[in-house]
């Protein structure tokens, strides 16, 4: 396990965004201080309101602090240009939403190969390399739906096959099961925490505490700052990625997982 | 990188095609635009280059002499017209004629007497039919042909006409109406020929031969109370080589024989269609301005729909956005999608007007041109409209907020 050893990827000091002037004046993020190693899985939690969603649009470079430092594989993000920024976002930085965003007018196969577009890849090369990404979702015969024709389910495993056919070296996820029923949301996590063991870093926010389990790193936030920042320990998270994916009485068996542990 | 402009072209052709009805409509203000200034454009050149091909045909041995000093400014030339001069009388006189017929290299010369009258046989012709009184020479130097029977002669009856065939068949009911006669103010004529079909009304003589009827210059001051009233006198010089010699020989004596006024123009070449091709000019630039605003309408069509369009797609830019779209990657999707409605419009406006144009010269004497000059205007045109007015809607989107967009609804 070299893991700990890797050099920071993601690295906040002290920082701030402020929103409103004047009386409106509101600090969304009030002096975050965060490190973040490549490989983690992170979820954020927290009430609402409490920057989760700011924390996540800066860390993916759509927002700009309004003080601190945000360092991104070492280099300061204020110095870099939006055109620079554009360019790590094609490259590095992958989205999941919880509306999924998919362009409703375009197709699966389309709405997969759109980052691409931006990296300069020709059609061909494109729909390609989205059709393998669709093919390792299992989403093969889908390629030429229209996303209306998706379930919830199907339509978020699109988003990530999206999100993953740049080979991003970060994965950002705004709640990416708070659209999706329990059975859709488990296969969902399955996928991400698949993810996360062929070594991605995954930041994820999520309301719902249970899903914080397949994280390697569980961070609460409240007022804009870091509450607490526990760490799990991997075998358990070992443990529950080798739950089968589509196991239908998933909450029964993590009960069962969690009762042996406890006498251990 | 090297791609990007081929996914943009994409990019707006799926765009365009999944909102048919609203890109069709809108290409259609560009279409009218574009058809009306191409229609306009091929009429005008193919009229002025009815006029110039003439001078062209007649060979470069062709002078003009025409009474009153020439304006110097052109647009002068367009907004007074001859009808002031109809009153007065003409500077050149018989003797003028004697004179530049007298100069070395004139190889003939013929008078023009443009009258009006009432021209009558079995019906009466039209009101405006020209009665041009002139010498035998005339023909020769204008390129009349005889049809049937002959042109008017020194040698035989004065009281003779030769009539257009157009005339002929109006008044007298049939192209063949050699021997009989008509009267032109009360006074007799026989018919002795009939001029071929000429099919140019427009020509530096300013007389539509088809309808008009030819008599000889003595029968000409007979029905003027015996005064020549000379409108044009035409010179042809021996050679081409020549004509620069004799018109300036022919300045010289008119002038001595003016006493130094200058109250007349000589013109050649160019120089002789040059007021009807300023005329057609005009015309063409005013129904050209009118094209023009309705272009502009077009035009404000498209940048109204690129601005829907925009509002419409706020959620598409910030997920694009999100993916690694620059700001410029943004403004280039939606200027090429403008640009792609302003080139279509442009194209189909291009065809349609020429079917127009086409359309028009069944009822016209002259037929439109097709150049490289005009297809390139209506393309640059067309491109000008599309990036023009798709320059807006493009920065707006650019610079939308990826977050704000993102939280949009739609």
């Amino acid at each position: 396990m070299t893991k700990p050893r890797l050099p920071p990827v993601i690295e906040l000091h002290n920082l701030k965004k402020r929103f409103g002037i004047g009386d409106a004046e509101h600090y969304a993020l009030d002096g975050m201080d965060l490190t973040i190693k490549k490989g983690e899985f992170i979820a954020i939690m927290g009430p609402s309101g409490c920057g989760k969603t700011t924390l996540l649009n800066i860390l993916g470079l759509l927002d700009r602090s309004t003080g601190g430092e945000y360092k991104l594989d070492g280099q300061e993000v204020s110095t870099i240009g939006p055109r620079r920024q554009a360019r790590i976002r094609s490259h590095q930085i992958g989205f999941i939403f919880q509306s999924f965003n998919l362009i409703s007018r375009l197709s699966v196969i389309e709405n997969v190969a759109l980052p691409l577009t931006y990296k300069g890849i020709t059609r061909t090369k494109r729909l390609q390399l989205a059709s393998d990404m669709l093919h390792n979702f299992h989403l093969g015969e889908r390629e030429y739906y229209m996303p209306y024709q998706l379930s919830g389910g199907q339509t978020q495993r699109v988003a990530i096959a999206r999100a993953l056919v740049n080979e991003p070296s970060i994965i950002l996820a705004d709640e990416p099961t708070g659209n999706l029923d329990s059975h859709a949301s488990h296969v969902i996590m399955q996928e991400l925490s698949d993810l996360h063991k062929r070594g991605n870093t995954i930041i994820m926010v999520t309301h719902n505490p249970r899903l914080t389990s397949y994280a390697s790193r569980v961070i609460t936030m409240i007022d804009g700052h870091v509450d607490t920042d526990t760490m799990i320990l991997p075998e358990l998270v070992k443990t529950i990625a080798k739950r089968p994916l589509n196991g239908t009485k998933k909450p029964k068996r993590k009960k069962r997982a969690a009762k042996k542990k406890e006498p251990a | 990188m090297r791609f990007l402009l081929l996914n943009h072209i994409q990019n707006a052709y799926q765009s365009l095609r999944s909102n048919r009805m609203r890109s069709n409509l809108t290409m259609l203000g560009v279409t009218i635009g574009v058809a009306s200034i191409t229609t306009i454009l091929a009429l005008s050149a193919g009229a002025s280059k009815v006029v110039s091909d003439q001078v062209d045909a007649l060979g470069g041995n062709i002078a003009v002499i025409r009474p009153g000093a020439s304006p110097d400014d052109p647009l002068q030339n367009l907004t007074q017209p001859k009808i002031g001069r109809e009153y007065a009388a003409s500077t050149l006189t018989e003797g003028d004629l004697a004179l530049v017929r007298s100069i070395n290299g004139v190889s003939a010369a013929a008078p023009m007497m443009i009258l009006s009258g009432t021209v009558k046989a079995d019906q009466t012709a039209p009101d405006n039919t020209p009665i041009v009184a002139t010498t035998p020479e005339f023909s020769d130097i204008s390129g009349l042909e005889v049809r049937t029977g002959q042109f008017i002669d020194d040698v035989i009856n004065p009281d003779t006409a030769v009539v257009g065939v157009q005339l002929s068949i109006n008044i007298f009911g049939t192209e063949d109406s050699i021997g009989k006669t008509l009267t032109i103010r009360g006074k007799s004529f026989t018919v002795v020929g009939i001029l071929t079909r000429m099919d140019d009304p427009i020509n530096y003589n300013q007389v539509d031969f088809d309808t008009a009827v030819i008599v000889s210059l003595y029968n000409g001051k007979l029905l003027n109370q015996g005064v020549a009233q000379i409108q044009q006198i035409n010179i042809k010089s021996t050679s081409v080589s020549d004509l620069s010699q004799v018109i300036i020989d022919a300045n010289k004596a008119l002038l001595s024989s003016h006493n130094n006024e200058n109250d007349f123009t000589i013109l050649s070449g160019d120089q002789i269609s040059r007021p009807t091709s300023q005329l057609f000019y005009a015309i063409a630039g005013v129904s050209a301005a009118v094209a023009g605003i309705s272009l502009l309408v077009g035009g404000i069509g498209i940048m109204n729909i690129m601005l829907v369009s925009v509002a419409e797609r706020t959620r598409e830019i910030g997920i694009r956005k999100a993916l690694g779209a620059t700001n410029s990657d943004i403004a280039a999707q939606f200027i090429i999608e403008s640009l792609a409605i302003g080139i279509g419009g442009g194209i189909s406006g291009y065809i349609i007007g020429y079917i127009f144009a086409f359309g028009i010269s069944t009822f016209l004497t002259f037929d439109p041109v097709i150049n490289w000059q005009i297809a390139a205007i209506a393309l640059f045109i067309s491109l000008i409209v599309g990036t023009f007015f798709g320059l807006y809607p493009a920065i707006r989107a650019a610079r939308k907020d990826p977050i704000d967009s993102l939280r949009e609804y739609n």
